[in-house]
């Protein structure tokens, strides 16, 4: 029995030998090289879409709960009927986000092994721990919101709603940890004076490392387009539904739906630029470097196409509030004080001016700010000054005219050059209206956008409580408004995205791990443009598919009763 | 009835937008804006009548089953379109560019990284096989004059390499890209750092040295703002090798063109 068990042993021992030096003598596996694309298109590709699923399912829940609060508070059956109906479509693509992340991976350590291993022993806590099992645990609770919902309702709804913001608490702490790692990349941790980062980034703990200074911008940035992002993906379903509706109750019901979305969506969306603003400055005082990178040079006309897509969603938002209010009977009657309508029109070069002369965080421009939107609501009350009003629709074309003068100035740049580099006199701004392409005006005219916006949704709530509305009955070139706002917020994120991504320059740690593959350059506008948009069809095409099998437009059981002439205060 | 008022909407507008657009190109040429810019403007008044157009547009149809899919549909290519376009249309750089920059740039990191030393093993390899391949085949068909001679002429061409130290500068001033914050010989620079064609004359190599890795230790006068905010990176310290600081200390040090007014260092600590 010794002789068997010796032999076994030895028997053993040869193998294992024998497998060791087969293993040792295999070559190493040819490196990954990604057909058509290249590799770091591929990457950038499957990231994007994975980021934009992860913004649905992040998003579409902030805005369920908020709807079904709403609902619960004012017994209003629609409202739950929305939150359920945008969680059916999370559910479905919560697959989609998980498909997608594991692409992301896969690909990644594929293409850029060394590189991706370096970031996961940084991060290993992160990515092996904390973050499955907040996914584990979101993927538990969202999945128990979802299929208690019929369960748990009159007495139990309080219970329901408290689900459902656990289920956002959980959500947004899994983004703040993602995007540890990803603010990382851009702007790793600081070393004191006389350290070199090399040496202090190998020593610095977890916290360190992810309370860099991109991180904490970076996170409400991403809050509130996720929100954004719901809003107006819970529109594009109310489009389709809308489009796909048999009777005049199911139109009343999308119709609606597609209001709320967009209102959501806008107001979100005021709060934008500010977050955008933030990051930018974050990122210039990681290293002022970045700033003309992304201004002056490469990224530069990636902000001015971002400017135009602002500029088109601002105009879209508030060309569906004019379709909105083209339906309301009684809207002739609602007046806006005359001084609100001239304190739009010296906005852009009021504020220009005024931070120009005391740029942020200087306050004494808050005083011109204050007087140009608290001053016509005071004169507006002064006997013998409040005769002085304008229509509705009136203020509303103003309010139009004023988008394309601040749309105009948010797209001036200072010279038609991709670089700096190759600035001349030909294509720069003339010497006397450089201003106009200065931070002052810009911020004068994101400004007047958020303001005009503001004055717009004050008027058509105005509106909409004197005036009495007939759901269902809206423009069908609304629907049109709601699809492209849908369309255009997930390409300007694919946008913004590559615009954070490339402020990397080339490394993959921004100072730290430099890029070594030729692929390592920005790419040109022209050919990001044509990824965003194949990245936008794709995940359109899912998004619509979820829709459709889940919702089936004209299949549901008709809910709210039948669409009819009533004032909305009644409701 | 409606189709026809509203086609005259369209003209009257149409009109107005084309009227205000040649008075803002007017007016641009006037005020010495560049050709590109009078066209922006005028594409922005356009924009203008086409919003006032599309708010006094009839209420649209109702589409529904093949008709709501297929217009949906060229909708979409409609906004693919518009975009893909809009962004083709803006000035694109040429990547080629930048990637000989990036190049340049990473080549002596490249070569000091494990990667870098493996392929620069194999590249020293290949190139030392095929010397030796050439040096036997001169030994045997030349006598030993010729072998010294061939030996020489291979190890020799390290003029490129040794190079001109102040002309290597100048390609660290390029690559650093520090020419987007200081100006020097009329161009680069937003106000962002100070001018530079002076700077040897106001500034020794050791204190260049040191604003480069220290950049705290020095402030430029009338740039207060600037140093507070710590506009000048502290990174360089780390990124760039000592040959490439000492080519770019060289290079600054030899800027003295007096004709220039270059604000005074001030030693900061």
């Amino acid at each position: 029995m010794k002789t068997l068990h010796r032999s076994v042993w030895i028997i053993f021992g040869l193998m294992v030998c024998g497998a060791a030096v087969a293993y040792a003598q295999v070559p190493d596996a040819p490196a990954v090289d990604f057909p058509y694309t290249g590799n770091r298109t591929a990457v950038w590709v499957v990231a994007n879409l994975h980021i934009l699923f992860a913004a649905f399912i992040l998003g579409a829940p902030i805005f369920a709960v908020v709807a079904e609060w709403l609902g619960h508070k004012n017994n209003d059956p629609k409202y739950d009927r929305l939150a359920k109906e945008v969680i059916k479509v999370t559910v479905i693509l919560y697959s989609m986000t998980a498909l997608t992340g594991g692409l992301f991976l896969f690909v990644l350590l594929g293409t850029y092994p060394d590189f991706s291993t370096w970031l996961i022993k940084h991060f290993f806590l992160v990515f092996a721990v904390i973050y499955p099992l907040l996914f584990i645990l979101e993927t538990v609770i969202l999945y128990t919101y979802f299929y208690s919902w019929d369960s748990m309702k009159g007495s139990l709804k309080g219970r329901h709603i408290a689900l459902g913001i656990l289920l956002n608490i959980v959500g947004t702490v899994t983004l703040f940890v993602i995007d540890g790692p990803t603010s990382f990349m851009n702007t790793p941790a600081k070393a004191a004076e006389g350290v070199s980062l090399f040496e202090f980034i190998q020593t610095a703990t977890l916290w360190d490392k992810m309370s860099n200074f991109s991180w904490m911008p970076l996170n409400l940035h991403r809050l509130v387009g996720n929100v954004t992002f719901g809003g107006f993906i819970a529109g594009l379903i109310a489009a389709y539904m809308f489009m796909g509706s048999k009777t005049d109750e199911e139109r009343s019901y999308y119709d609606w739906m597609g209001f709320v979305g967009n209102m959501i969506g806008v107001g979100a969306l005021l709060l934008l630029p500010f977050m955008g603003y933030l990051l930018a400055c974050e990122l210039c005082d990681y290293d002022a470097s970045i700033c003309p990178y992304m201004m002056a040079d490469q990224l530069s006309m990636f902000f001015e196409m971002q400017g135009a897509m602002i500029g088109l969603i601002f105009l879209a938002s508030n060309y569906y509030i004019w379709l909105s209010l083209k339906r309301i009977e009684g809207v002739e009657n609602i007046r806006m004080s005359g001084f609100v309508a001239l304190a739009v029109l010296v906005m852009p070069a009021v504020m220009g001016v005024a931070w120009k002369m005391f740029p942020p965080p200087e306050w004494q421009s808050l005083i011109y700010l204050a007087a140009l939107v608290f001053a016509p609501m005071l004169l507006g009350r002064v006997p013998g000054l409040k005769n002085f009003t304008v229509s509705a629709f009136t203020m509303i074309k103003i309010g139009f005219l004023m988008i394309v003068v601040a749309d105009a100035i948010w797209m001036t740049p200072h010279g038609f050059v991709p670089t700096q580099g190759l600035a001349t006199h030909d294509l720069e701004l003339p010497e006397w209206a450089t201003e106009l392409a200065l931070m002052p005006a810009k911020n004068a005219a994101a400004f007047t956008l958020v303001f005009l916006t503001i004055v717009n949704y004050i008027m058509y709530n105005r509106a909409i409580k004197r005036g009495t509305i007939i759901w269902g009955k809206i423009d069908f070139a609304s629907q049109f408004v709601l699809i492209f706002l849908a369309f255009s917020a997930i390409w300007t994120m694919g946008l913004m995205g590559t615009v954070r991504s490339l402020t990397r320059k080339y490394y993959h740690v921004y100072n730290l791990v430099p890029d070594f593959t030729p692929e390592a350059f920005t790419p040109t506008l022209a050919y990001s443009a044509w990824w965003i948009t194949g990245v936008t069809i794709v995940f359109y095409a899912v998004v619509s598919f979820a829709i459709l099998v889940t919702l089936r437009p004209g299949g549901s059981k008709a809910v709210v009763p039948k669409g009819s002439p009533v004032p909305v205060e009644a409701k | 009835m409606a189709n026809q008022s509203f086609m005259k909407s369209v003209l009257k507008k149409t009109t107005i937008g084309i009227i205000i657009g040649v008075i803002l190109v007017v007016a641009a040429q006037q005020t010495h804006f560049p050709q590109v810019f009078q066209v922006m403007f005028f594409i922005y008044a356009m924009l203008g009548a086409f919003v006032f157009i599309l708010l006094d547009a009839p209420a649209m149809k109702r589409l529904e089953g093949i008709k709501a899919v297929v217009a949906l549909l060229v909708f979409y290519v409609l906004l693919s379109g518009l975009y893909i376009a809009g962004a083709s249309i803006l000035p694109q750089f040429d990547p080629g560019v930048e990637a000989g920059k990036i190049e340049k740039v990473l080549k002596m990191r490249k070569a000091k990284s494990q990667q870098g030393k493996a392929e620069e093993l194999i590249a020293r390899t290949k190139e030392l096989d095929e010397r030796a391949k050439a040096i036997s085949k001169l030994l045997r068909s030349l006598g030993a004059g010729a072998q010294v001679e061939a030996v020489a002429t291979s190890t020799s061409g390290g003029a490129a390499a040794s190079g001109d130290i102040v002309a290597l500068g100048k390609e660290q001033w390029e690559l650093q890209e520090c020419y987007n914050c200081h100006k020097l010989f009329g161009s680069g620079g937003k106000k962002r750092g100070p001018v530079m064609d002076n700077i040897g004359n106001l500034m020794t190599p050791e204190q260049l040295r040191e604003k480069l890795l220290y950049p705290k230790k020095w402030k430029a006068e009338g740039f207060d703002k600037q140093y507070k905010k710590g506009k000048m990176p502290d990174k360089y310290r780390d990124l760039m090798f000592d040959e490439e600081i000492d080519a770019l200390v060289a290079f600054l040090a030899s800027l003295k063109d007096t004709s220039v007014t270059t604000p005074k260092p001030i030693k900061m600590y």
